[in-house]
């Protein structure tokens, strides 16, 4: 509190009263009114009843476990594998994806940072960007314009012969993989070339002057340097893909339900309010942990994300 | 060395052609004028998916609410983020790690749940305070918006502040500025670029985004959540085209941009008068980036009224011929050849169902394309086994 | 401030340090600094860097307020006054011109702040770019001047707000030698013709000492002397002021007998005569330094005689540095090109040098410039 105090003098001094006022009020705006409480809120509404809204306040209207017991247990006392499988699997399809993102770009967050110059980069960036641009809608579409029955490539596989039936990606999620793994690189990319583009080029040149071979140079040279940006982009990536909604729901088979799906269809189909609060406790709180698990294996901190 | 560069110089393009791959595959299909999105077989070149996108209805009302939307917040998370920026700067290092977390969070807190924790908290305080009006879609939407949005534009600002000199505001005040007057004709002037590329990106942001709004929207939509809808629920080569329309307007700002940015870098470099395309007053004038971007946007209206005046009509028409003609000759091959298995049948008491057979012959002799086609002129069709051959497959390779 | 009707006679431009300590934490960055800057000089804080001077400097201009004592400027005490408010202007290491503005722009900065009509400020701006002798060049970018342009455009503006002091911190640094000294004139130019007290700060000693009529030099935070150039340069009153202010010869030795104003000393090399520096009295056998710098050192015998060997030398036109060893100690010695009909020692030859009394100093050990 002290240093808020502090931190507010020395606004005042520097930028005037205006500003510090401005500053003041838009931060605490922001942290508490639309940061903490709404999370409070929700986590509230976990622990109620799902009551029609005349009995909202009445003697029925108590703090309950009910919605998490049913995260966790079916009503006849068995345990909610159905729930908790798709939880699990939401999780390491997140980690596939995130993997996947990983290895795709660091050869080009390398190649950005330490190989391409002038031209070449500033095209790359521009390459980089131009795709985040279109909506996340339509990139997912774009999944399934080239995966359809008819997409190109069922058309180009039957054209070759690698198959003669039209193979359903969809169904096989091969298509939700993609798409998962398309939507997020620019946010995988970026953090690594940031973490790269420190290191001095020199350093590669010395260590390969030294004999050592490429892969050797990248584990023991460039990785450590870019360990930083690797996590931070993997902790975006995997976020934003456990919580992704849009492409699981375009681009996902009937059979499979992403976490998030049954969160949106517990609200906007049941209705029903304190379980899909519940629910969504439940996925934040995961995701959370996982990450920052990660994090502590990794030694690396939050302060490290968005830089 | 030589095959390292080799090798990324491959990999790179094998990377972006993953990149654009899908997207150009996605504005081609929007010419063609098969019903369901698709290169291949190509039918006709058609411009009346363009039509048929700005008569949907649903999407341009949406439009008008993501305008709305995008403009509330906007106006809202560019100044949270500035004042996040300026407040990062000015706290002792260990509670700024605090609070570049707490402010860095909700942009990887899944979107979900931020858009389930604003209705709770809305409708709470609207039941609570009575204060109804606050619980709609407009003002829940850019509420539970602004909690990430705001986040970006505050990153945006943390780079460019980073690079402000803060001797300059010392300057300003030892002149005798205010504190105020240095702010406004020192800081923010400085911070202009950002505040502009800042608006840009929450503008996009809050235009792109679905995992909130699809539930703070509550019973209105936005673009992206009738886009969504619309994609769930059947596709046509009409969202194909919307893509081209962005992805136009996202080339035309690129390249207006690199000439902005080439003829800023000149002039900073003393370039501008050693270079050929400055010496010359044409080609100079053709290279400033408001030339460019008008040349761009005049070739886009030259392309589209030539565009609109195209008439795929006749060849769609006798693609549609044609596909009833092959569906008549097809009808008739299998009636002959169910004939010919029921005469077969007869002999052999025991036997699959004819369906069944029918059916898995048919699968393998008919061209994929075909059963990819839900909105053929199936209604016709006398047989039975065509009905059920659309109902089955189509789904299941749609869907 | 552009007080135009400011009586004729000159405001009082003094600055009082009146026991000033700056401390950041335990560090004491500026140590009980107590003098007076009078109105109208040219006066130079002198130091290596780190000593402090950035910091008094931004306490004097009022970005800082002194942990201890008071900062007085015209008679008038500065604490709570901001920077804004007090009568000075500072300008920068980097000179912090806004990149944004104009050049015209820049130096009308300070009266637009004060709300002065547009025409008004670039009327005056015009003067001063007269002043500065770069007339003209008002519409350009800043990022279009070259370093010394710069450089006196940042004069220009801090000149605009018409201020009784002048701070200036490091300001020719960034410049490369040649403009540096042309600088160093013009700068003492601008202030004899404005007349307003000019307070500089340097790392540099010939700056120092060619442009201010008084110095301060500046050792952790302490103020070690104050005086005219020629004072600290001939009667150094600590052995850093010695060692950190022009070339100098330092022998270690201990006090024979003080009398008044000169002791003798017994070193390796014999028993020498000097002065003895800043009025201090000492008891035989007492450590102390004998400081006596090379061009002191006379050829021939007479006061304070010894032999010493030539070991290496250096020309450089008008002077040459030699190199002698005499006793364990290796001594530098500046003789005067005495062209073609003179003739130069050679390396191994035995020197006959020599002091006189009044020329060397005898200073208590302390710790000296590390860079001598
Ligand atoms: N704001 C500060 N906090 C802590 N130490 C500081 C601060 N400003 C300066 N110092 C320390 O005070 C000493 C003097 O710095 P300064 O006045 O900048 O030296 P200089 O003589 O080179 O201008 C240095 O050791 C520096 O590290
Ligand atoms: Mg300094």
């Amino acid at each position: 509190m002290k240093q808020l105090k502090l931190a507010y003098d020395t606004m005042l001094a520097k930028h005037g009263m205006g500003a510090a006022l401005f500053v003041a009020i838009a931060v605490t705006l922001w942290v508490v009114v639309f940061i903490t409480l709404p999370q409070l809120s929700m986590l509230d509404y976990s622990f109620r009843f799902n009551l029609p809204a005349d009995q909202i306040g009445t003697e029925a209207d108590h703090y309950t476990l009910d919605q998490y017991r049913s995260f966790f247990f079916n009503n006849d006392g068995s345990v909610n594998t159905l729930d908790l499988m798709i939880l699990l699997r939401t999780i390491v399809a997140a980690v596939i994806v995130t993997l996947i993102d990983v290895l795709i770009c660091y050869p080009i967050a390398y190649i950005l940072a330490h190989g391409a110059k002038g031209v070449a980069a500033r095209l790359m960036v521009i390459g980089l960007i131009i795709p985040y641009w279109i909506n996340e809608i339509l990139r997912a579409f774009a999944f399934r314009v080239l995966f359809g029955a008819t997409g190109v490539v069922n058309t180009v596989g039957m054209q070759i012969g690698l198959w003669d039936v039209p193979v359903d990606f969809i169904r096989a999620d091969v298509a939700l993989y993609f798409g998962l793994s398309y939507a997020y690189i620019l946010l995988m990319i970026f953090p690594m070339y940031n973490a790269i583009e420190a290191l001095d080029h020199t350093q590669v040149e010395a260590a390969r002057d030294m004999g050592a071979p490429l892969w050797r140079v990248h584990w023991r040279v460039v990785l450590p340097i870019a360990k930083p940006g690797i996590v931070s982009g993997a902790t975006m990536v995997f976020m934003l893909t456990a919580g992704a909604l849009a492409a699981p729901q375009i681009l996902g088979g009937p059979s499979s339900l992403w976490f998030t799906q049954v969160i949106y269809q517990w609200f906007n189909e049941s209705s029903n309010w304190p379980r899909g609060s519940a629910y969504a406790v439940v996925l934040l709180f995961t995701c959370i942990s996982f990450v920052l698990l990660t994090m502590r294996v990794f030694k690396v901190s939050v302060g490290e994300i968005g830089k | 060395m030589n095959r390292n560069t080799l090798f990324g110089g491959a990999y790179a393009v094998a990377f972006f052609s993953f990149l654009f791959g899908p997207l150009v595959i996605m504005v081609i299909t929007a010419f063609n004028s098969s019903k369901f999105p698709r290169v291949v077989p190509w039918e006709c070149f058609t411009t009346g998916w363009f039509g048929e996108l700005f008569g949907n209805q649903r999407l341009m009302d949406g439009l008008l609410n993501s305008v709305i939307i995008g403009a509330g917040v906007v106006a809202l998370a560019v100044p949270i983020g500035l004042a996040g920026a300026l407040a990062l700067s000015e706290l002792p290092s260990k509670l700024r790690a605090t609070l570049y977390t707490v402010l860095i969070l909700p942009i990887l807190i899944p979107g979900v749940v931020l858009g389930i924790s604003t209705i709770v908290l809305w409708g709470q305080i609207s039941r609570g305070f009575g204060a109804g009006g606050l619980y709609n879609g407009y003002f829940l939407t850019i509420v539970g918006q602004i909690t990430f949005i705001s986040a970006y534009a505050m990153l945006v600002f943390i780079a460019r502040l980073q690079r402000f000199d803060a001797t300059q505001t010392e300057a300003a005040l030892d002149l005798g500025a205010t504190p105020g007057q240095a702010f406004r004709k020192i800081l923010l002037p400085f911070m202009a670029p950002a505040i502009g590329s800042a608006a840009f990106i929450t503008l996009l942001a809050s235009f792109e985004n679905y995992n909130t709004t699809v539930f703070t929207v509550l019973s209105e939509s936005t673009f992206t959540t009738a886009l969504a809808s619309k994609v769930r629920h059947g596709t046509d080569p009409s969202l194909s085209a919307l893509a081209v329309i962005i992805i136009t307007i996202t080339l035309v700002g690129a390249l207006t941009n690199e000439a902005y940015q080439r003829r800023k870098e000149a002039e900073m470099g003393g370039r501008a008068s050693r270079s050929p395309l400055y010496a010359n007053p044409v080609t100079r004038a053709l290279t400033h980036p408001g030339v460019v971007f008008a040349i761009l946007v005049g070739i886009i209206a030259v392309v589209s009224f030539a565009g609109s005046r195209h008439d795929s009509s006749m060849c769609e028409a006798a693609v549609l011929q044609e596909k009833l003609d092959r569906q008549e000759e097809l009808r008739a091959a299998q009636k002959a050849r169910i004939e010919a298995e029921q005469k077969q049948q007869s002999t052999l008491p025991k036997s699959n169902s004819a369906f069944g057979g029918a059916f898995g012959g048919l699968g393998g002799a008919t061209p994929a394309p075909e059963s990819a086609e839900p909105a053929a002129p199936k209604p016709e069709s006398p047989s039975a086994f065509g009905g059920a051959f659309g109902g089955i497959t189509a789904p299941k390779l749609e869907e | 401030m552009p007080d135009t009707s400011r009586p004729d006679q000159t405001p009082d431009r003094s600055v009082l340090l009146d026991h000033v300590s700056i401390r950041f934490g335990n560090f004491t960055a500026v140590d009980n600094a107590n003098l007076k800057i009078n109105s109208g000089e040219f006066f130079s804080f002198l130091g290596p860097s780190g000593c402090g001077k950035t910091t008094l400097l931004r306490c004097i201009s009022g970005f800082s307020e002194p942990t201890e004592g008071k900062v007085l400027i015209g008679g008038k005490d500065m604490a709570g006054v901001g920077p804004n408010k007090r009568p000075t202007a500072l300008i920068f290491q980097h000179l912090a011109l806004f990149p944004l503005m104009s050049v015209a722009d820049n130096i009308a900065f300070p009266l637009e702040v004060r709300g002065v009509s547009k025409k008004e400020r670039r009327k005056r701006a015009d003067e001063l770019l007269e002043m500065i002798a770069l007339p003209g060049i008002g519409d350009k970018k800043v990022s279009e001047l070259s370093g010394g342009q710069k450089q006196r455009v940042a004069i220009a503006r801090a000149l605009a707000v018409e201020p009784d002091i002048l701070l200036l911190d490091e300001p020719l640094s960034a410049l490369d030698l040649k403009l540096r000294q042309h600088m160093r004139t013009e700068l003492r130019a601008i202030q004899k013709q404005v007349g307003v007290t000019f307070i500089y700060i340097t790392h540099d000693q010939g700056e120092a000492l060619t442009m201010s009529d008084r110095v301060a030099v500046m050792s952790k935070g302490v103020i070690e002397q104050v005086g005219e150039p020629d004072r600290i340069y001939n009667r150094p009153r600590s052995a850093f002021v010695a060692s950190f202010v022009g070339e100098n010869n330092a022998l270690q030795g201990v006090i024979k007998v003080q009398s008044g104003e000169t002791a003798a000393l017994d070193t390796p090399m014999g028993t020498f005569e000097a002065r003895v520096g800043g009025g201090r009295k000492y008891k035989a056998g007492d450590k102390a330094l004998l400081f006596v710098r090379p061009e002191q050192l006379v050829p021939g015998a007479g006061d304070n005689a010894f032999e010493a060997t030539l070991t290496r030398q250096e020309f450089e036109g008008a002077t040459n540095h030699v190199f002698a060893k005499a006793g364990d100690s290796e001594l530098r010695v500046s003789m005067v090109n005495a062209g073609l009909a003179g003739s130069l020692p050679a390396a191994g030859e035995t020197l006959s040098l020599g002091f006189a009394p009044m020329n060397a100093t005898i200073l208590p050990v302390a710790d000296m410039a590390s860079d001598t």
